[in-house]
């Protein structure tokens, strides 16, 4: 059965209010049109969570559509900082739940099998473990190993919503393929209640059934498909496109305040009526010609 | 002696790093000059080391230079990729990384890292990158290498967060959280420290050629530990020196 959909549809099905898996890291394969398009249609206090904040949280926290953030810190590696994440640290308008990756991806795969906790090494001793306490008071705890007798830390399960996640190739049932690291997205499309699926390409059935090992993402999981060329720009898609530099700069530039995150906004996002109005804004097919990935290095 | 004409004070830092490695170990490693350190080490005497980069990377042959490990630049040629459960799970938090490259905002005397919340001078925070995989490799990798550079605004008495495990409040603290491993050396572009076995107070191990231990200990915010001998960190060698600006790093990414 085919799940295929437009952004503008699959979007729809989100509620305020909804807990968000996202499938960015830092500037790679993150959901930039579907953030895009969640802003514009007003969708607010959501949850997101990504064990590596990214692109995507920081546009849809600057543009006001998030509350609570679950994530392992992060940035925009060279380009700069999550700085409207920071900001909403800082002035307390956004709630923040801070761990670091492995706690977090440990989340959700213990969400991932149903699990009602996991134990972890990590975060002993730090001010991460403290301050987790202190502002979720319940999800973290300890446990007695039965078999040594040793405490072990344990984490809640992290359940999203919905996960979206950017992918390179699927089939109009959603069964979709991944190239190059996966990070946490398979750990959290499996937690999810349900995935929606924005991918480059949707391929005919047969060629995932040619080559079902490629598949990481299995249909049964995926409740959308969409199919949207350079949905991640200006974040690099792994054997597809390259980041756009001149347009992260741009970002970086515009989410120093939130008067010139406003400006961007309204520039990329409010002033333009979809995705292909986006594209467009940016420089349309010559520019992104520019951003194809060579296909032996991938970039 | 200014041996600053040869090589500058990153690339030592980088040789030092390097030197701190063995070959078949396994090596978790952040952006920066921690992955300058490991290729170099890989390209000299540690040819069969593994290389870790937390998002699911494994040793990888960057032709060009990334902006992060975002970068699909830096997983060219990778022998696997994977994900955080793989990396950080089943090889760090299994036990089975040997050294594990961490660069901080802030460290104190027991190598306690901070890379979450900094002081402004009007002793307001900022939010910072947070932990990302730091955390998990400091309290999981078998010995961990601190990278920063040497200020008194780095090198702290206290931190105004643990967002990466050191030795805690020194003694038998860590142990006791139930954590192994720890910081064996912290190498800046002055000096080369550890921490002393019993106190885990940070100590000072050699001082890189050019640099008093006046000025060392003047551009820290707390007293190190002096040995009554401390001799000077070895300089770089020439063939290290030319891998590092001609194959590792030709376009001054990481070294700056």
């Amino acid at each position: 059965m085919s799940k295929v959909t437009t952004l503008a549809e699959a979007v729809a099905s989100i509620s305020s209010g909804a807990h968000l898996a996202l499938s960015g890291f830092a500037i790679t394969r993150c959901t930039m049109a579907f953030a895009r398009e969640v802003i514009r249609q007003g969708i607010k206090e959501l949850t997101v969570s990504q064990c590596v904040g990214a692109m995507d949280a920081d546009l849809l926290v600057g543009a006001g559509a998030v509350e609570r953030i679950v994530y392992g810190g992060g940035s925009l590696d060279r380009f700069g900082r999550l700085a409207c994440v920071n900001r909403g640290i800082e002035n307390g308008s956004l709630q923040a739940e801070e761990y670091s990756s492995l706690s977090v991806a440990f989340r959700y795969l213990a969400g991932s099998l149903g699990l009602p906790f996991i134990p972890i090494k990590s975060l002993r001793g730090s001010d991460l473990m403290r301050q987790i306490q202190e502002r979720t008071g319940s999800n973290v705890g300890t446990v007695t190993d039965p078999f040594t007798g040793d405490d072990w830390p344990v984490l809640k399960p992290l359940l999203p919503d919905v996960a979206v996640v950017q992918v390179q190739v699927s089939d109009e049932e959603g069964n979709a393929w991944i190239m190059g690291p996966r990070w946490d997205n398979v750990e959290q499309v499996k937690a999810s209640k349900r995935t929606i699926v924005i991918t480059e390409q949707v391929v005919p059935v047969e060629l995932i059934s040619r080559n079902p090992e490629w598949t990481v993402i299995p249909s049964l999981l995926v409740s959308n498909v969409v199919e949207l060329p350079f949905a991640a720009h200006p974040t690099s898609m792994y054997r597809v496109y390259d980041y756009d530099a001149g347009q992260i700069e741009n970002y970086v530039k515009a989410n120093s305040s939130p008067e010139t995150f406003k400006a961007y906004l309204d520039e990329y996002i409010y002033g333009v009526k979809d995705h292909w109005e986006y594209l467009e804004r940016i420089g349309g097919m010559k520019h992104l010609n520019n951003l194809r990935a060579d296909p032996i290095l991938g970039y | 002696m200014n041996t600053n004409s040869d090589y500058t004070p990153s690339e030592l830092m980088a040789v030092a790093g390097a030197r701190e490695l063995q070959d078949r170990q396994v090596v978790a490693v952040g952006l920066g000059l921690p992955v300058v350190a490991s290729f170099l080490a890989k390209k000299t005497h540690a040819p069969n080391m593994t290389i870790l980069f937390e998002l699911g990377v494994i040793d990888p042959e960057p032709i060009h230079p990334g902006v992060g490990l975002a970068d699909p630049r830096v997983w060219y040629r990778a022998k696997s990729l994977s994900s955080f459960v793989d990396i950080l799970g089943t090889i760090l938090h299994n036990n089975r990384v040997d050294v594990g490259f961490l660069g901080g905002l802030e460290v104190d005397q027991y190598g306690n890292l901070n890379t979450t919340l900094v002081g402004d001078p009007r002793g307001e925070f900022r939010h910072m990158i947070g932990s990302g995989g730091a955390n998990d490799i400091a309290s999981c990798a078998k010995r961990t290498i601190i990278i920063m550079r040497h200020e008194a605004r780095k090198l702290k008495k206290t931190i105004s967060f643990i967002t990466s495990p050191g030795y805690l409040n020194g003694g038998a603290s860590r142990a006791q959280t139930g954590l192994q491993g720890g910081p064996s050396r912290v190498i800046t572009d002055k000096a080369i420290l550890g921490f002393h076995p019993e106190t885990k107070q940070m100590m000072l191990i050699s001082i890189h050629p050019g640099n008093t231990l006046e000025d060392v200990l003047a551009t820290m915010g707390f007293a190190p530990i002096v040995p009554s001998q401390v001799p000077t960190t070895e300089p770089p060698e020439k063939e290290q020196i030319r891998l590092i600006r001609e194959v590792v790093d030709p376009l001054k990414m990481y070294m700056g």
